[in-house]
């Protein structure tokens, strides 16, 4: 081809593409009628207009990361003018303060609380409940993206990691009802005068299962590991409290059905999530451990001498195994002793060439033998200590400051022994007594 | 037809598409977007007249996660602690400064945004962030929710921050004697400076622990310990220093303070010191 034709033909080909573009054809498929902008904008008016329809606001439980963390509810009233009321369950303060709000532009749209709030007692760096979480509070954000409504719920997720939050409408009573949640609080805990051991049991219609269930209430977390041999199953969830009971997340599933709201029975303490179909969660308590074991056994006669001491200045004193009764049995024994003086250690000596006995010692005072005899119960696994007298005098009785904590020791219906599969820094074995018919335990090294 | 003539139709082609096309393209209309602004408060009044129009510094006391780590966890201000501890920014610092570099110093060199954070910003080791400088622009203030107004350490502290910061601000702007100053004390940076308490830091030249991080954070900390020590209080420091390498450090570190001052922005140091000091005690007593 010529240089000349070569000419042509692009002279051509630009005519061509000049005279064909600008075609206003725009048949292109339109997913939205509007533009994004104006869809943001949209969806900004839309968020606000919820927030602000509900007569008595909203209620959240937020659990900011339930596989670490349970549940805080908070309670939101939005006003027009920016302003927000709310009230939470985060500590005892649940009273209502105000703040502002705003609904802001982010990687979609968010509502955001931009001055400080009980929320942001969730956001705070130096309040953290465990050592894992410095720097991190309790995980929480306040920066909530709107994916919006469902079934008059408003869904959102936390900006920092995504967790969802829904906003449900609150009731006037659920403003009134906050404080309760305080109560639930204490039940979930326990008071002193419950039994030492709680459960969750499972019902799946057909089959029981039950699972060793201990609960922390600075992270509001609960653990539940099975019990039975040859069923390997655990439990982790998150706890929020609510006036009538606790919502767990996540789901505690039986026989596939998801269980979250668990109801407060007083005269037990047990906590009931009832499914359908015979499907039941409860969370109880019983005066027997879960698994008996043998570990009772090498403390009575004819085994080799065995020794266990508590000491109030050393790691045994931190053992989460000590229960809050035995801790209030302690100090009494302290608040009636005289100025200057106070209790050094508990020991127990089996099998010692001196007999059987509880060993007392103190600051400012000289040491108690109690001699016991030691009876075993083959069917309970337990010991029974029965006393035998006071420094080997028979008549002597038992001293009055220490009446209170020694009578648990000498608990007519026995005493549970524990070797525990923990250990308290050094590397003795622990050992735990319980007393068989009330909530007092004490740790001790074996030594 | 010549080569010519095709140039010329193709011309007039290109004339003609040029005029024509998209000649039916709408014109803007208004934004899409809701630029209606936020009604303003009785505070953000008070922070316009205060601050942005005097001295041309925005406050941003409401939660915008663009000002502020996300990857900290961190709260806005209590809207009732914005204005105090503005008031003692403004007393402590922008006053100081106005009467002794003149009344247009801090508005030529000053922060353009002020960010202000009500929690703690606490590190993984377990130090609080009191403040951040970034680029000569903005600083970022943290723990305004817990100014205690009459407590004059608590005060002194929240203001240490401020003074820091507006020196790396000031180095920003003009570089201090870094060959000098790194000749003083040249082996006792460290990057675990958070391990030392302050007294064994003293004993080595270094005004704060922090000091020791890097000649940076050491001249920043030089020159604000200073500001926020009164007169007595600084020679009380200085005479319980037992080395006296380290004493000699210290005034050394001191002299180039002053030097800097002098130089680069014409003023007296000692005056400036005696400025704040009075506009602390002012700030406490009321």
């Amino acid at each position: 081809m010529k240089v000349k034709n070569i000419i042509k033909y692009v002279f051509a080909a630009f005519l061509m593409l000049q005279l064909s573009s600008c075609n206003s054809n725009t048949d292109a498929e339109q997913l939205f009628d509007k533009t994004p902008t104006e869809r943001l904008e949209v969806q900004k008016s839309e968020l606000n207009d919820a927030l602000l329809a509900s007569e008595f606001g909203w209620k959240a439980v937020y659990f900011t990361d339930n596989t670490v963390l349970g549940g805080y509810t908070h309670l939101f009233r939005f006003t027009e003018n920016g302003n927000v009321e709310m009230a939470s369950d985060f500590d005892d303060d649940t009273a209502v303060y105000k703040s502002e709000y705003a609904i802001q532009l982010g990687s979609t749209v968010s509502l955001v609380f931009t001055t400080k709030n009980r929320i942001h007692l969730l956001s705070e760096s130096d309040n953290y409940p465990i050592p894992a979480l410095r720097a991190k509070g309790y995980l929480g954000d306040f920066q909530f993206l709107y994916y919006g409504q469902e079934n008059g719920q408003i869904i959102f997720k936390a900006n920092r990691n995504n967790t969802e939050i829904r906003f449900v409408k609150a009731t006037a009573q659920d403003w009134i009802d906050l404080p309760k949640n305080l109560v639930t609080e204490q039940n979930v805990i326990g008071g002193d005068s419950r039994p030492l051991f709680r459960l969750l049991e499972t019902n799946d219609g057909t089959t029981k299962h039950q699972f060793d269930f201990t609960f922390s209430p600075v992270t509001r977390f609960a653990e539940a590991n099975s019990i039975e041999t040859g069923f390997s199953f655990s439990y982790e969830m998150g706890v929020g409290y609510t006036p009538t009971g606790i919502i767990v997340s996540p789901a505690v599933e039986v026989g596939g059905q998801k269980l979250t709201d668990f109801v407060y029975n007083s005269t037990d303490g047990s906590f009931t999530a009832t499914g359908t179909g015979g499907v039941s969660a409860v969370i109880k308590y019983t005066d027997k451990p879960l698994v008996l074991t043998d570990d009772y056994k090498i403390l009575l006669a004819g085994q080799a001498t065995a020794a266990f001491g508590f000491y109030p200045d050393d790691y045994t004193m931190d053992a989460t195994t000590n229960s809050a009764l035995f801790y209030t049995e302690l100090e009494r024994i302290n608040a009636s002793l005289p100025a200057g003086q106070e209790i050094s250690s508990v020991q127990l000596y089996f099998n010692h060439s001196l007999g059987n006995f509880i060993y007392y010692t103190f600051v400012g005072r000289s040491a108690l033998f109690h001699y016991v005899d030691v009876v075993a119960d083959n069917t309970g696994k337990k010991i029974i200590l029965k006393h035998k007298s006071w420094n080997g005098n028979t008549t002597v009785a038992t001293p009055a400051f220490l009446a209170n904590f020694d009578k648990y020791l000498m608990d007519p219906n026995g005493l549970y022994v524990k070797k525990e599969s923990f250990r308290l820094v050094y590397t003795n074995t622990v050992y735990t007594f319980a007393s068989s018919t009330s909530p007092f335990r004490i740790t001790t090294w074996k030594l | 037809m010549k080569l010519l003539k095709y140039n010329k139709i193709a011309v007039l082609a290109l004339v003609s598409a040029f005029s024509f096309s998209c000649a039916h393209e709408d014109q803007p209309t208004d934004s899409q977007l809701d630029f209606t602004q936020p009604t303003k408060t009785a505070l953000d009044n008070w922070i316009d007249a205060n601050y942005f129009s005097p001295y041309n510094i925005n406050v941003q006391y409401k939660w915008n996660q663009n000002t502020v780590d996300n990857s900290r966890f961190l709260f806005p201000p209590t809207v009732e602690k914005v204005q105090p501890a503005l008031e003692i920014v403004q007393t402590i610092w922008l006053k100081s400064y106005a009467t002794i570099g003149g009344a247009d110093f801090v508005k030529k060199i000053a922060p353009r945004e002020i960010v202000l954070v009500g929690g703690v910003n606490l590190n993984s080791v377990g130090t609080r962030t009191l403040g951040l400088a970034e680029g000569g622009q903005r600083v970022t203030l943290f723990e305004t929710d817990y100014i205690n107004k009459s407590n004059r350490a608590n005060v002194t502290e929240f203001i240490h921050t401020i003074q820091h910061e507006y020196i790396h601000i000031l180095n920003q702007h003009k570089p201090f004697d870094e060959k000098s100053w790194k000749a003083i004390t040249p082996a006792g940076y460290t990057a675990d400076w958070y391990n030392y308490d302050i007294p064994e830091s003293n004993e080595l030249g270094f005004i704060t622990s922090y000091a020791r991080s890097n000649i940076n954070e050491d001249f920043a900390e030089t020159a604000a310990m200073i500001l926020i020590y009164s007169k007595a209080e600084y020679a009380a420091f200085l005479a319980n220093i037992k080395s006296a390498t380290a004493l000699a450090a210290l005034k050394a570190k001191e002299a180039l303070v002053v030097k800097y001052f002098k130089d680069a922005y014409d003023m007296d140091f000692y005056a400036l010191r005696d400025e704040a000091e009075k506009n602390t005690t002012s700030v406490v007593n009321n």
